[in-house]
């Protein structure tokens, strides 16, 4: 059972707004931390869902900088930064205007991409992270198949872990 | 969100259960209950309520190992357990990471296997409350119970964290909505304050929002305890701030009854870490010169406390304590979860009712795919795609009764309101079961 599929995003990107100027990547500044639908998903732990990935595998920007990269709700993008890529929803942001910064709720989209530098104080740096967006024409993975696909554990030896047959929305396992 | 019908299609009413999500641990709900499912839960907010009625396609029920080919199989308990206890008794330098989403007796048996095995126990205070921790080492800790707040705050301030998302029944039922003693009218006696960057949820619904700048807080907090301590500021925009507005929001946090200070991971995670909390605390001291402040973090899960002060109690450090050296260690920055991970040092990775996978940096879990990792929990997620061994738990406040420490310290009791999956086991057995299997091995080895 669940209660959303997805957030409730709002649809206010102007794409022929002629004060925006057309880019391919633009650099922002990337937090993570919690959110409604992440926690509620996360905890019910429905994480191998599909509607983990609408609500972790998302970035909430600013409506300005969605139409400076012509992406619209529910497309993909792919952030990048020093410590990795990954490619999730671009969606517009409740909490806009905040140009140049984007939100992605913590979970293992997000891990991949922000720094695990703890300057000697036990906790890793999860705000405050530079990164650039830009479009992505790729779909964003499910928990499971981006897992393997990050920290390959069990696939080592496998040269092209993305072509591998998805492991879909349930668990996996032999029973006795 | 569409309209659900409400539940009338249940057995009996559990009253008074504790929620098992957020620190606010809110100790009124009732549960509807049918044929042994909480098929409804009365009170909570969206949070609690989901993670109650929660997933059963997810639910771990059954011990499972990887085969060779990597994938899992399902075993027995003898067998699993037999070979968890095998991998901590052969290793060299274990980690036992996680406790706060289980109780404190569980958290008692862990600190006895800990002990045993010169291994290191830490938990999720270590990515997101220490360095607040730290701070109260630091410069003191003007705490206070959320009951104090709710009969006496006349000001609330939320900064570096978002309690509508995170904690959405924090304002409800302890600071900001309910009436208290003092505070006859509610709301409309409270003046609540977000500082925050962002438009927040809760900034949204406040009466003052601050918008400082990212990673502006430092300045900030610091600006106002300038003016507090009667000095002029010298610059007229400060962290984003106009100087005139610092002034005035100084002059109104002076003149209220009792102010209450709510911080969040927000202050935590930026690059200042514990420095931001060190003034915030600072900042309500210098405040208690004038009138009655106090101030609390938000802590996430509803143990995270409870394993600090269990672990303080006992062994005199709060968390990250090491035990190689036959007693306890506590260095931060080496002896912590995500420093040793990233040195690549543990040999084994034992993670009780929390999740690495879900939230640790990709480059620190990226050493959990060198090692054998152990999970004990109760639903299937992001770090049983990194686990060897897995055990299934049961559910504390739902299927199994414990003690949990709310956010300001207050002990709790979690009631049992159902019976646990039969092929599950109380995560106080596993662990003790650990325990007893560990020593057995390195008995027979003397
Ligand atoms: S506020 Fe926290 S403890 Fe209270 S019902 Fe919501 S999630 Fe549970």
């Amino acid at each position: 059972m669940t209660y959303v599929d997805k957030p409730t995003v709002s649809n206010v990107v102007k794409f022929d707004d002629p004060n925006v100027k057309k880019v391919q990547k633009i650099k922002v500044m990337l937090n993570t931390g919690t959110d409604i639908y992440q926690g509620a998903c996360k905890k019910r732990g429905s994480t191998l869902k599909d509607e983990y990935r609408k609500v972790a595998g998302i970035a909430y920007m600013d409506p300005k900088d969605m139409a400076r990269l012509g992406v619209a709700n529910w497309e993909s993008v792919l952030v990048k930064s020093d410590w990795g890529e990954v490619v999730v929803y671009a969606a517009h942001s409740r909490d806009a205007p905040h140009e140049e910064m984007i939100f992605i709720p913590k979970g293992p989209w997000a891990n991949v991409i922000v720094s695990p530098e703890t300057y000697c104080c036990n906790d890793p740096t999860y705000k405050g992270i530079e990164a650039t967006v830009e479009k992505s024409d790729k779909e964003v993975l499910l928990m499971a198949d981006l897992m393997r696909s990050v920290y390959r554990k069990y696939t080592k030896n496998e040269k092209n872990v993305d072509e591998l047959p998805s492991l879909g929305e349930m668990p996996v396992y032999r029973k006795k | 969100m569409a309209y659900e019908e409400p539940i009338t299609d249940y057995d009996h009413i559990v009253e008074n259960c504790t929620c098992a999500f957020c620190g606010s641990n809110c100790d009124d709900l009732d549960f509807l209950v049918k044929g042994n499912h909480v098929v409804g839960v009365r009170h909570a907010c969206r949070l609690g309520a989901s993670k109650i009625m929660e997933d059963e396609d997810q639910r771990l029920k059954v011990p499972m190992m990887r085969d060779e080919n990597g994938e899992l199989q399902e075993v027995d308990w003898d067998t699993a357990l037999d070979a968890a206890a095998e991998l901590i008794a052969n290793s060299v330098r274990p980690l036992f990471y996680g406790w706060s989403e289980t109780s404190i007796e569980c958290m008692k048996k862990g600190l006895k296997l800990t002990e045993y095995v010169g291994a290191v126990i830490d938990n999720q205070a270590t990515i997101c409350h220490g360095p607040t921790v730290q701070a109260v080492q630091n410069v003191g800790y003007p705490l206070m119970t959320l009951g104090e707040v709710k009969n006496r705050a006349d000001m609330v301030v939320y900064t570096g964290s978002n309690p509508m998302n995170a904690h959405p029944r924090h304002l409800a039922r302890y600071s900001v909505f309910p009436r208290g003693w003092f505070r006859q009218r509610g709301r409309f006696d409270r003046t609540l304050v977000t500082w925050d960057p962002k438009f927040s949820d809760t900034a949204k619904m406040s009466d003052i929002w601050v918008p400082f700048e990212e990673n502006g807080d430092y300045g900030f907090c610091n600006a106002i305890r300038a003016v507090l301590k009667g000095k002029e500021l010298k610059e007229d925009v400060i962290s984003g701030i106009p100087k005139q507005d610092i002034i005035d929001l100084t002059e109104s946090m002076k003149n209220v009854e009792f102010g209450a200070l709510f911080f969040g991971l927000g202050l935590t995670h930026t690059l200042s870490k514990q420095r931001n909390i060190d003034i915030a605390i600072q900042l309500v001291q210098d405040l208690n010169a004038y009138t009655k402040w106090v101030l609390l973090p938000m802590r996430g899960h509803f143990n995270v406390n409870g394993f600090n002060i269990y672990m303080a109690y006992e062994m005199g450090f709060p968390y990250g304590v090491d035990f190689c050296r036959g007693y306890p260690r506590y260095m931060i920055g080496e002896t912590t979860t995500v420093d040793l991970l990233n040195r690549k040092e543990p040999d084994v990775f034992l993670v009780i009712a929390a999740d690495p996978g879900a939230h640790f940096p990709g480059g620190a879990n990226m050493h959990l795919a060198n090692i054998p990792v152990i999970q004990i929990d109760i639903h299937w997620g992001p770090s049983t795609e990194l686990a060897d061994i897995v055990l299934p738990g049961t559910f504390i406040g739902v299927e199994t009764a414990g003690t949990s420490y709310r956010m300001d310290s207050v002990p709790i009791h979690m009631k049992s309101a159902i019976d646990p999956p039969e092929t599950c086991r109380e995560d106080e057995w596993i662990v003790n079961e650990l325990y007893e299997r560990v020593k057995k091995i390195k008995e027979e080895a003397k």
